[in-house]
């Protein structure tokens, strides 16, 4: 369940990261929408408290973003796992039931 | 087997340490992953312009714009039958527009074609790369001989051209019309300033900014942009003034790359 998980987010990632050096590269509202970042955040808060799919999805979403920019790679891996912990940090202490 | 807590988190790590490893073949493993996407990054770019435009028109609530841009999506997808044709087409009218300009007299030249922009915006990947004799350094012009940027990592196959507008841009310039010189400097978000221009000049909005030769990273006479805003500072020396660059990624589909100047 938890592989098959993390190949549709590999999938996923690979794809927007081509619609957003391309389509949405040209697409400007607000200055240009990063989908793969807002892509991570939404997924890690409806991610369930026991389940670490999110923090893979921040993996697999930096890696192409790191691939697909002039960033080496890592950068933006280690800043969306910082992302996606600290969402799953705060949910784990304000949101979720302490049974969870 | 379930992998505990404490497994899941070393795993992560371990996994991001490989991750990081990948920098010791950085070439190699963009270049494969920009060679295998490629076909599918040019055939969504040439969708770019038009599907931008149509949620622009959406969303400004302009009905005729809307029926505008559908019409032009249907011209598209006929015009994509021809792709091919028209693939030849654009490049042969782009080197006669260079040889109309006399660019190829001027400068040895090479043509390439935008696969895709930067996530981050001030840089382009095109399809030419070292393989071509393409090298770190080398200027990106237009066929209407306006300043793209400089190669700033050239693959196997590919290379990424940073635009003027990058944060880590800067070049020399002058304001022809007025004998006046400065340095230009990206600002990011496909904007440029102009600055070292003191205050005792004479520089107005719309002057044209052209490259200079000073610093040897242009050659002179590309075209860079016009002055946007000036404004005076009582405690600066100097003007700080706003370029709009020449250059309109979602228009330009080939660049040419001048090879030595």
């Amino acid at each position: 369940m938890m592989l098959r998980k993390i190949l549709v987010y590999t999938l996923f990632f690979y794809l927007l990261a081509l619609l957003q050096t391309t389509i949405l590269a040209g697409f400007e509202m607000l200055g240009v929408i990063n989908l793969i970042f807002v892509s991570v955040v939404l997924i890690n808060l409806f991610d369930q408290a026991k389940d670490y799919s999110g923090i893979y999805a921040g993996l697999s979403a930096g890696f192409f973003l790191d691939i697909f920019s002039a960033a080496f790679i890592g950068q933006n891996i280690l800043i969306l796992l910082a992302l996606a912990l600290f969402i799953k940090i705060v949910l784990k202490k304000y949101v979720w039931p302490p049974a969870l | 087997m379930k992998l505990t807590k404490r497994n899941k988190i070393l795993l992560i790590i371990v996994g991001v340490l490989i991750v990081l490893s990948l920098n010791f073949f950085q070439k190699e493993v963009k270049g494969f992953f920009y060679f295998i996407s490629s076909p599918i990054q040019k055939n969504l770019r040439q969708t770019n312009g038009n599907l931008s435009d149509f949620f622009v028109g959406i969303f400004r609530g302009e009905i005729f714009k809307q029926e505008n841009r559908e019409l032009k999506l249907q011209i598209q997808r006929l015009l994509g039958e021809k792709g091919f044709w028209q693939a030849l087409q654009r490049e042969n009218e782009t080197l006669r527009g260079a040889l109309e300009l006399g660019l190829q007299k001027e400068f040895r030249l090479a043509l390439a074609e935008i696969i895709s922009q930067d996530i981050g915006q001030d840089s382009v990947l095109i399809n030419q790369g070292s393989k071509d004799g393409l090298s770190e350094g080398m200027p990106v012009i237009t066929q209407e001989k306006v300043l793209l940027g400089r190669i700033t990592e050239a693959f196997d196959d590919f290379s990424r051209v940073a635009l003027t507008s990058h944060q880590e841009s800067s070049f020399d310039v002058a304001v022809p019309d007025r004998n006046v010189s400065g340095l230009v400097r990206g600002r990011g978000g496909q904007s440029l300033e102009l600055d070292l221009v003191f205050q005792d000049k004479e520089v107005k909005e719309g002057d044209l900014v052209i490259s200079t030769a000073l610093g040897g990273i242009y050659p002179k006479g590309l075209l860079v942009g016009l002055i946007k805003t000036v404004e005076r500072s009582d405690i600066q020396p100097f003007y700080q003034i706003v370029v709009s660059p020449f250059f309109d990624l979602s228009e330009t589909k080939t660049v040419l790359i001048i090879l030595d100047f």
